[in-house]
């Protein structure tokens, strides 16, 4: 049996096992799914990575895209089953670190941390952001016998009933982990690093130092690539939309983001373009909808695969990943960019990591 | 020569291309889609991450970090304009002799909402028929499958009779129930797991709507089959559905 978990002490928000979803599931109708914040994502897992070329002098290729916990809005307490390494990013949860003689240390976002047999790790609602992430070394599975379901481990909520995706993570749920990378390092080398404090200066990467500049301080610009329809609109029109500024509503979630306009505005489609685009075709990560309401919908992670709303184009995912750490009331606004910016931007992000 | 049915090519996002065909919704067209996608996923295998087709578009996923997107673009209409002896056999439903209503058709079991816990006394009254003619107009088309989405495995099917034909609920239910046979517009289809809904029930299906072994999801309704449904009494609802669970 294996003793390699995390266990769920206490939980009040959300949280699922995430990683980079089911690529190519959407032809049988299954949601992509996967971590919302990529960036926190990737950067939990290269946290590990690094740590473990500091130990083994060699980069391990399997700790890259882990699957990872995602929790929304903090207030879990989680206790390790084993000694453990773990990364924690994204919203920052001020976690405090509890070990055997119930001594708390506070640790920083943003770092790995080898956890001890007993140790409890406690997070409180986040002051900012939404979902913060906890890597492990090895990957974390989202049941014991560890097989992925159609390549990944993400739980999509709309989809649990298939029975196919680990149990809905609640007090008690067991998160699972590799347990084959612990036993070869135990036997290949020598820990001399195992308090908190001294992984931590050895674990930051080199090239950025502080991982919050990512995001957006007050107003976020999503930046898009406009598509047909919206290039068929009359430039007021289009002017309209880009000048308008929209508030998240707090109706967004894992599936979308629903944008409220701050300021009484007209319709922005044409009663005849909008009539033309009536039949449910695919959609993607980052597409703008644009319901009779004028309140755009972002779609994020956990979409459905068809829409029938018009779209106006897709926002590009690097702004997708600040947008998924925006809360109900933040400010959005859109711009315009060429398809050819946004993949320079996708393979620069893709490069940090 | 055949040529392939004129599509346009949008660059929707940093790894997708969305190729649309004219709206509508037509059996020849969706066949036309759907060879090009198995084509495509044949020839640029390395490239393709993923494809999804519906009504009349085809989205393509694919690794930017590979390929140029023009040069996809450019790949994708030399491969739809090539008129290959491979092509011909995979458009079966155009070339072939076979007339697209006579293909092979997936039967489903319906038993139908005559005790009037769902909405088939309600569809009746709006479209102004009785509700037998309601069940008998359901079950006597063929219907094409063109799309999987919404959930794993649901399929939408059309295109209903014109009497049939009515908005979705103004007011989606929270819940439907598994094998929930519905219709909206010209659309009908059976939700395969219990889930919110916006159609109308007419009736259930005890028939599974998928089925996943060793890890593999397969749906009992692929895209581009004929579809038709069959009226079942209460008692072989029941017995079918027990005989499912073994």
């Amino acid at each position: 049996m294996n003793k390699n978990f995390l266990e769920i002490l206490s939980i009040n928000g959300k949280a699922s096992i995430q990683d980079l979803g089911r690529l190519s599931a959407q032809h049988l109708g299954f949601s992509v799914s996967g971590a919302a914040d990529e960036y926190a994502f990737r950067y939990a897992n290269k946290l590990i990575t690094d740590y473990q070329k500091t130990i083994t002098g060699s980069m391990v290729q399997h700790q890259k895209n882990c699957a990872v916990l995602e929790v929304t809005l903090g207030q879990i307490s989680l206790r390790a089953n084993v000694d453990c390494i773990i990364a924690i990013t994204g919203a920052d949860c001020q976690v405090q670190l509890s070990n055997a003689s119930m001594n708390k240390t506070p640790i920083a976002n943003w770092q790995c941390y080898q956890l001890t047999r007993g140790d409890i790790i406690d997070f409180s609602m986040p002051k900012n952001g939404l979902h913060s992430y906890i890597a492990v070394q090895g990957g974390f599975s989202c049941q014991e016998n560890k097989q992925a379901f159609l390549a990944s481990f993400a739980q999509t909520e709309n989809e649990m009933l298939l029975g196919l995706m680990g149990e809905k993570l609640t007090v008690g749920s067991q998160l699972f982990f590799a347990d084959e990378l612990l036993a070869a390092e135990s036997n290949n080398t020598e820990r001399s690093l195992t308090s908190a404090e001294s992984l931590k200066t050895n674990s930051t990467p080199k090239n950025t130092n502080k991982p919050e500049l990512f995001y957006a301080n007050q107003e976020l610009t999503l930046r898009f690539i406009a598509n047909k329809l919206f290039l068929q609109l009359s430039a007021e029109k289009q002017q309209q939309f880009l000048s308008t500024r929209y508030t998240v509503s707090p109706d967004s979630n894992r599936m979308g983001y629903r944008l409220l306009p701050k300021n009484y505005t007209t319709e922005i489609l044409p009663e005849c373009l909008r009539a033309a685009s009536n039949l449910s075709k695919p959609v993607t990560f980052g597409t703008i909808q644009l319901p009779a309401n004028n309140q755009p919908i972002v779609l994020m992670k956990e979409r459905q695969t068809m829409g029938g709303y018009p779209v106006l184009g897709t926002v590009i995912q690097t702004d997708l990943f600040r947008l998924s750490q925006m809360r109900p009331g933040q400010e959005i606004k859109f711009s315009e960019i060429s398809y050819q910016q946004a993949q320079q931007q996708l393979k620069a992000f893709y490069q940090k990591f | 020569m055949k040529t392939s049915i004129a599509f346009d090519i949008e660059v929707v996002s940093e790894n997708a291309l969305l190729l649309s065909w004219q709206q509508t919704i037509s059996a020849v067209q969706h066949s036309d889609i759907i060879a090009l996608q198995t084509q495509l996923n044949a020839q640029l295998t390395e490239l393709i991450i993923e494809s999804v087709a519906s009504y009349h578009c085809l989205m393509i996923y694919y690794d930017f970090l590979k390929i140029n997107t023009d040069e996809l673009i450019t790949k994708i209409h030399d491969i739809a304009s090539t008129n290959s002896p491979e092509k011909d056999k995979l458009s079966g439903d155009i070339h072939s002799a076979t007339p697209l209503t006579e293909q092979p058709c997936i039967s489903i079991p319906v038993y139908y909402d005559t005790e009037q816990e769902w909405d088939l006394r309600a569809v009746a009254q709006q479209c102004g028929i009785s509700i037998e003619e309601v069940i008998k107009l359901h079950s006597s088309s063929v219907y094409r499958s063109y799309a999987l989405g919404f959930t794993p495995g649901f399929c939408y099917l059309a295109s209903l009779p014109k009497a049939l034909t009515l908005p979705r609920k103004s007011t989606p239910r929270t819940k439907v129930p598994k094998g929930a046979v519905a219709i909206a517009e010209q659309q009908t289809a059976v939700y395969p797991n219990e889930s919110p809904g916006g159609w109308h029930i007419i009736g259930q299906t005890p028939l599974a709507m998928y089925r996943t072994h060793n890890g593999e999801f397969t749906p009992a309704i692929t895209v581009g089959k004929n579809v038709q449904f069959y009226a079942i009494s209460k008692a072989q609802f029941l017995a079918m559905k027990q005989s499912e669970k073994l």
